[in-house]
Formats: C-alpha cells, sequence, structure tokens
C-alpha cells in the first residue's frame, strides 16, 4: 500500500491503526500539519487528498492508499512562496502562526470550491453559484480555528486570494 | 488488528460474519468517540465498495448509498424536496468533515443531534441494511430506536437509503445552535411541505435534539393541513408537542428547547412555502 505526498510516494505503514497526522509527523517527519485538538474541531491538520480538504486526525493514514495528499510543505515552489502564503505575509494573516498551515490548506480548496460553484450554508440559494463575499469566506473558513484571534488578517488574505466584487 | 477495505458488498458483509469489526466510513464521528483508547478490533472500511458512493434516481425514487458524503450531497442535482437535507450537509461540522462525513454514518452514530435525521424522516426516508443472509428495509423511524441505539443486528451494516419520489413539494431545515458555526444542535427542525395556492395541502414535520431521536410531529401535522402558511403558528397547541421529552443538558435548558422549538418550526414552515 503506498499514498503520495506532496508528489512523492511512500510506503504505508503495516500498523494500520495509525492516522494520517500521525503518520506524516512521526513517521514522516512532515511537521508542518499541526496537531491542535486531534478530534476535529479545530482545523490546525487541514490537508488536500485529489484536491480536497479533509482532516488528517480523523482519518487513518490507511484509508488513503493510492491517493494523492498535499500538506503545507508542498505548496512552495522551490524557494518561490505560493501566493496565498505571500498575502498570509502581507496581510499580516497569523501571530503564533499555529493554525496557519492549516488555514492555508483550507484557503486553497475554498477558492477550488468556489470556482465549481459549491454553496456553502451562507450561500443565499444552493442550487446557483454562490456571488464571494467576506461571510462565504468566513463561512468556509469556519473549521479552522485561530486561538490568537488573527482572524480578521486571515480574511483579508483568502479574499485577496480568491478576488471577487465584495471584499 | 486487521484493517479491510473490501471493494464489494458481498465481501464486506462476508467479513462482517467474522466477529468483531467495526464499520468506519468517514471516520468523523468513530474517531472522536474512541478518545485516547486503543484501537482493538478489526476495521472494515466501507467507502471504496463499489457502487456505495453517489446519489441514483430512479423512476419511482433516489438511492443514497452508504458511502454519499455531505459534499456529493449537497453537489447533487436534487429536487426541492431535498433542500432540508442540502441545508442540513452545510451545517454538518465544517467543510473538511463534510467532505468526508458520510449521511449512513450520521445515522448509524444515532446521536440525538444528528443533523441528517429530521430531513430524512420527512422524506419518509427507509435504510437498506446487508448482511451475508440478505438485505432489508426499513424505515428510518424504526432504525434509530434510542440514543446511540438502532435496529443494526451483528453481521449487518447500512448499504444504502430510499426514498420514495413524492407528490413535488419544497423543504426546509433550522438549526439552532449556541453559535453560528461549528456546532451541535440545541434544536432543529425540518419541514416538507406542498401547497395548494396559499394553502398547506400536505406537510410533514421533524425536529430533533428534543426526544432520545428525531421524531415526526404527526398531530401537528395533521392540524396544520388545509391551513393558510400564515396563520400555521397560531394553530400550535400543547398537545402537539407531546412526542418531545427535551433535556437539560450543557447545551440548553429544557424550558428553553421546548420555547425554541414552536419558533423553528413557524420559522421552517415559512422558509418552505417561499
Ligand atoms: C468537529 C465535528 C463537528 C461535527 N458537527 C456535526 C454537526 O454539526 N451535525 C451532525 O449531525 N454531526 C456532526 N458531527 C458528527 C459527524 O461528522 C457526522 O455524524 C458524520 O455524518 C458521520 O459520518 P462518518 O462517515 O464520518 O461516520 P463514521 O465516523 O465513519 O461512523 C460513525 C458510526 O457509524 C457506524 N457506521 C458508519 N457507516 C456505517 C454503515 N454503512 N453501516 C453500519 N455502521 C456504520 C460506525 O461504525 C460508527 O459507529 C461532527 C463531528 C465533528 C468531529
Ligand atoms: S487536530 Fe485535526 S481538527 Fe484539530
Ligand atoms: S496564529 Fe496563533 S492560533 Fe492562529
Amino acid at each position: 500500500m503506498t499514498i503520495e505526498i506532496n508528489n512523492q510516494p511512500y510506503d504505508l505503514p503495516d500498523d494500520a491503526r495509525i492516522s494520517l497526522l500521525d503518520f506524516m509527523r512521526e513517521r514522516l517527519e512532515l511537521f508542518g500539519s499541526k496537531k491542535g485538538c486531534n478530534q476535529g474541531a479545530c482545523g490546525a491538520c487541514t490537508v488536500l487528498v485529489d484536491g480536497e480538504r479533509i482532516l488528517s486526525c480523523l482519518a487513518l493514514a490507511a484509508q488513503y492508499d493510492g491517493r494523492s495528499v498535499t500538506t503545507i510543505e508542498g505548496v512552495a515552489n522551490g524557494d518561490e512562496l505560493h501566493p496565498l502564503q505571500a498575502l498570509f505575509v502581507e496581510n499580516e494573516g497569523m501571530q503564533c502562526g499555529y493554525c496557519t498551515p492549516g488555514q492555508i490548506m483550507s484557503g486553497i480548496a475554498l477558492k477550488s470550491e468556489l470556482e465549481r460553484g459549491a454553496p456553502s450554508n451562507v450561500s443565499a440559494d444552493l442550487t446557483v453559484a454562490p456571488r464571494m463575499s467576506r461571510d462565504e469566506i468566513k463561512e468556509r473558513l469556519s473549521g479552522n480555528l485561530c486561538r490568537c484571534g488573527a482572524h480578521n488578517g486571515i480574511i483579508d488574505a483568502v479574499a485577496a486570494y480568491v478576488g471577487g466584487e465584495e471584499q | 488488528m486487521t484493517y479491510h477495505r473490501p471493494t464489494c458488498l458481498d465481501d464486506a458483509v462476508a467479513l462482517l460474519q467474522c466477529a468483531p469489526v467495526e464499520v468506519i466510513a468517514g471516520g468523523t464521528d468513530w474517531y472522536p468517540a474512541r478518545g485516547d483508547r486503543p484501537v482493538t478490533s478489526d476495521i472494515l472500511d466501507i467507502t471504496r465498495v463499489d457502487g456505495l458512493r453517489g446519489i441514483r434516481a430512479a423512476p419511482d425514487g433516489w438511492w443514497i448509498g452508504a458511502a454519499t458524503t455531505w459534499t456529493d450531497i449537497l453537489r447533487a442535482p436534487l429536487p426541492p424536496d431535498f433542500d432540508a437535507l442540502k441545508a442540513a450537509a452545510c451545517e454538518v461540522g465544517s467543510i473538511q468533515i463534510q467532505n468526508a462525513g458520510t449521511v449512513a454514518g450520521n445515522l448509524c452514530n444515532a446521536s440525538p443531534a444528528a443533523d441528517g435525521v429530521p430531513p430524512l424522516l420527512v422524506l419518509e426516508a427507509e435504510v437498506e441494511l446487508a448482511s451475508a443472509t440478505g438485505q432489508r428495509r426499513l424505515p428510518l423511524a424504526a432504525f434509530l430506536t434510542g440514543v446511540r441505539q438502532t435496529a443494526l443486528q451483528p453481521g449487518e451494516m447500512m448499504a444504502g437509503l430510499w426514498i420514495r419520489k413524492p407528490a413535488p413539494g419544497r423543504a426546509a431545515f433550522v438549526k439552532l445552535g449556541a453559535r453560528r458555526y461549528l456546532v451541535i444542535s440545541i434544536a432543529m427542525v425540518a419541514v416538507w411541505l406542498r401547497l395548494d395556492g396559499s394553502l398547506i395541502a400536505e406537510i410533514r414535520i421533524a425536529v430533533g435534539a428534543c426526544s432520545p431521536t428525531s421524531v415526526r410531529l404527526t398531530a401537528l401535522e395533521a392540524a396544520l393541513t388545509g391551513c393558510r402558511v400564515a396563520d400555521c403558528a397560531t394553530r400550535f397547541h400543547a398537545d402537539h408537542f407531546v412526542p418531545l421529552a427535551p433535556i437539560t443538558d450543557m447545551r440548553a435548558d429544557a424550558p428553553y428547547r421546548a420555547d425554541a422549538v414552536q419558533a423553528l418550526i413557524a420559522r421552517a414552515i415559512t422558509e418552505a412555502a417561499l
């Protein structure tokens, strides 16, 4: 069984009890994804699987056999930051930085969800593509907590990243 | 401990016969529920069983496979009868949770506050349970037998849900939580209705988190049938709410729940009738 993480294949562990998050942090020394709560409530462990965001603390690594995972370590292009990483710096979208990897992975997924027209809980009509707004961004980032309260900067960074009329 | 990930339903139910094995789908209830206890039993991951993921339209209704996620529901082209289910889909946890968590997992976990239940009760959904000896169907209301209790027998798993095509109607779901985001419901209401002009021709109302399992309020449904949408709230009577048994817990006290439910029902009716 193999899993691809940031375009590199890894053998899955023989012990299937290990979560995707622990596998990355403890076996592969990929410390970018954080363990905030280990129970689905904070979003610090958010990663993309085939482009969709999930919580790596609530997943067995074995469940993602054959799938392609992207973590914060995989978004920059060499020394060149991913555009959303650069916007987090520019907008001061962090304080201690612990939630930042999860926020950025959520922000990247959020943009593609919006581009595909996926509605959310605050979309006026669930059957038509939502209009971008600060409310849409807040709703779509609601699974990522920030204990430092850097939300305004985070939302500014993500708003600049997704563009749109109302910001 | 062995991890099984069969690709056909026959293999899955064959594995279930060899006890003890725990079924997992999205894992979003399973994981937090185990806390720090180590995994000791074998695991049966159903997410790659052929034919279990997705929504299929049949001439007489819809089939929702047990591996169908909340995000799948939200993205599927479904008629307005499913609007309450879609509204619940985008209120379950966060988008990360909706991408992994399944409707079937929500039902099998059988929390009194499971947001999927009221919208499926008003659609009169049936669950399909599979075992090595065959399949059976049960109305969702009969499947949920108590707090975290279901009619699942040893060796059985949920294969999916059936929703018979109703006369075209509209639906709404209203959830009350202590804050706007990522909350377990204090109470939630789903309404499905069919209008005849401004009159209610047919209505179904289900309330969650106010009794061990979500319930339909059939006496209230009968009282509101034929009523003008605008007059509904004036017809509410204490007798209509007898099936509810709200409790006091960390999220809210019982009188608050009882009071809030009536406002939520009125709001859901107005929203569904819009
Ligand atoms: C932070 C957080 C927030 C949440 N918020 C909400 C919320 O707002 N509203 C809400 O309703 N829920 C919420 N949940 C709960 C959960 O996400 C949902 O109930 C979800 O739908 C569960 O689906 P799953 O596929 O992840 O189930 P799993 O965790 O995989 O399984 C749940 C249970 O059902 C059993 N099971 C699963 N599938 C089957 C099957 N096919 N046959 C037999 N047994 C089966 C499993 O053995 C397990 O006991 C939240 C969870 C978290 C962690
Ligand atoms: S560590 Fe996964 S959500 Fe908090
Ligand atoms: S920057 Fe410290 S938790 Fe968000």
